[in-house]
């Protein structure tokens, strides 16, 4: 009795996943060359393209661990968890965390808050490209409004905070990138990945900037955001702050 | 020379396609890779105004037992709705299967079951586009024992049932053929031409399986001098289609795919001047 369709995408599957399923082998004709060898030449192709996409989204970990090392890491979290849809972009929310469980962050700690950058900078070029607010728009709020104000993050936006100096590490690690040593107790860093109309970047934020930058995205108002900005920082000045993340069109257009 | 033949749009060529605007049939794109949105689909849609476009799918897996995923259906057709495509495409393959998600144009028996299961899945494709749809004939790397239908007695069947259309590519016949030792002619023989609305054609590469060659569609090449002779068969026999040029790993300078491209048209005016004519 043949495999039922259903049972036969089961089994290929699991087939592909990890053991090999004699029922399976059973039912592919071989020749000369072996119904278990033409199997792996799907096997080889599902985790070979995944890599494949992992690496156009997670380019600067690729670069940092080689991409010998780069197959072994994305085989074994293929392994973990396939994607749950066809739209690849959208394939890796957890490749972070993986990294960060695996053995390699012992030697490269800094290796997970590397692979959220280039996830959040992913993120960011494949957001909707919306409106902004800029300085006009707030000069249209009466003064006493202004304060109670809450204001959004840009479309893609995202903000990370890593102990390490992730952000010269992603620019020595680009492609044609000049041969620089970071020093990893230099200084942490906060980063602000923003969607710019070709591409993805990021800024470096100062603490109180980042304080600010996050009350703002917890809904808090521009009063509220400005006094964790000052907490973080005594000398954060909310027009000068405001001023930068305004002309590099970090807040969504006001509803 | 009539231009029949277009190429894919391919990230490494958007800037120079949307500088020099080179002539072409028409521009095909992947619908996976439009979804997320991006500066890439800001591009297309600049584009809209000069190109024909193909919106090829590679992920609805037509031939899930499970059925189609309604999210991803509804992503397709909004793109499709958004781009309004000459041409729409998927494969006869299937890549979901409890819910994961393969990357991969994996093989179906050819039975009845599975002939049930296609047409169901292109119907309802065919009703969320509000359009027929072509369906692609797949690169095969093994056959099923309890197969009863050949590949074309099951595709000439699944356009009888479901109304869709044949999207013929060339270069799969070539692969398939070799792989699972078939007579690409003969798999030609068992085909109706009335239902084919586009050609594809591509690249292979030589894999070693235990010492014995085996074929990869791997879009990695210039087309293959055997592809090019099946190709002129298809023509002298189907009459002429627009025609891709696919090319996806390697990508080579635009200047090299649009010489495949023009290779393509002079393929099928040649081999238009004595077709037979289109059913």
């Amino acid at each position: 009795m043949p495999l039922a369709l259903r049972d036969l995408q089961a089994a290929f599957a699991a087939h592909i996943m990890s053991n090999d399923r004699a029922d399976l082998i059973a039912a592919v004709v071989g020749d000369s060359i072996p119904a278990a060898s033409r199997l792996n030449v799907y096997r080889h192709h599902v985790f070979h393209s995944l890599a494949g996409a992992l690496a156009a989204t997670f380019p600067t970990v690729q670069a940092l661990v080689g991409e010998e090392f780069f197959r072994k890491l994305t085989h074994a979290f293929v392994a973990d968890a396939l994607p749950s849809q066809p739209v690849l972009a959208e394939y890796g929310a957890n490749f972070p965390a993986f990294v960060e469980g695996h053995t390699v962050a012992r030697d490269l700690p800094y290796l997970a808050d590397i692979a959220r950058l280039d996830w959040t900078l992913n993120v960011a070029f494949h957001s909707p490209a919306e409106g902004h607010l800029d300085a006009a728009d707030l000069a249209t709020i009466p003064a006493e409004q202004l304060p109670s104000k809450t204001v959004a993050l840009a479309a893609g936006a995202g903000l990370i905070r890593s102990l390490y100096p992730i952000d010269r590490i992603w620019t020595v690690s680009q492609p044609g990138a000049p041969t620089e040593t970071v020093d990893l107790a230099a200084r942490a860093a906060r980063l602000l990945v923003l969607r710019r109309p070709d591409d993805a970047s990021f800024i470096v934020l100062s603490e109180g900037e980042a304080a600010f930058v996050t009350a703002l995205d917890a809904g808090r108002s521009l009063e509220r955001a400005a006094e964790a900005g000052f907490a973080a920082d005594a000398a954060f000045d909310l027009s000068t702050v405001l001023a930068r993340l305004l002309a590099l069109r970090a807040f969504a257009a006001l509803q | 020379m009539k231009q029949v033949a277009g190429i894919g749009l391919r990230s490494p060529h958007l800037v120079e396609i949307g500088r020099d605007r080179p002539a072409t049939a028409f521009l095909e794109i992947h619908a996976e890779n439009y979804l997320a949105g991006s500066p890439a689909l800001a591009t297309v849609e600049r584009l809209r105004a000069d190109y024909t476009f193909s919106v090829h799918a590679v992920g609805l897996s037509l031939g899930s037992a499970e059925g189609l995923d309604e999210a991803h259906l509804g992503r397709v057709a909004a793109l499709v709705k958004r781009l309004q495509p000459a041409y729409v495409s998927d494969h006869l393959s299937w890549s979901v299967a409890g819910g994961r998600y393969f990357n991969d144009l994996l093989p179906l028996p050819y039975t009845e079951e599975a002939l049930g299961v296609v047409v169901r899945n292109v119907g309802r494709l065919q009703e969320a586009l509000g359009r027929q749809v072509a369906i692609e004939n797949p690169s095969c790397y093994l056959g099923f024992a309890h197969s009863t239908l050949s590949e074309p007695e099951f595709l000439s069947e699944l356009v009888r049932r479901s109304g869709c259309g044949l999207l013929l590519d060339a270069n799969n016949i070539f692969v398939t053929a070799h792989n699972l030792r078939l007579d690409p002619r003969a798999w030609l023989d068992g085909l109706s031409g009335a239902a084919i609305t586009e050609y594809h054609l591509a690249g292979y590469a030589v894999n070693d399986a235990d010492g014995e060659p085996i074929l990869i569609d791997d879009h990695g090449s210039r087309v293959g001098d055997a592809v090019w002779a099946l190709f002129g068969d298809i023509v002298r026999r189907f009459g002429p289609r627009p025609t891709l040029m696919e090319w996806d790993t390697d990508i080579p300078a635009l200047s090299v795919l649009l010489d495949e491209a023009q290779r393509a048209d002079c393929a099928i005016a040649a081999a238009g001047s004595h077709a037979a004519r289109a059913a």
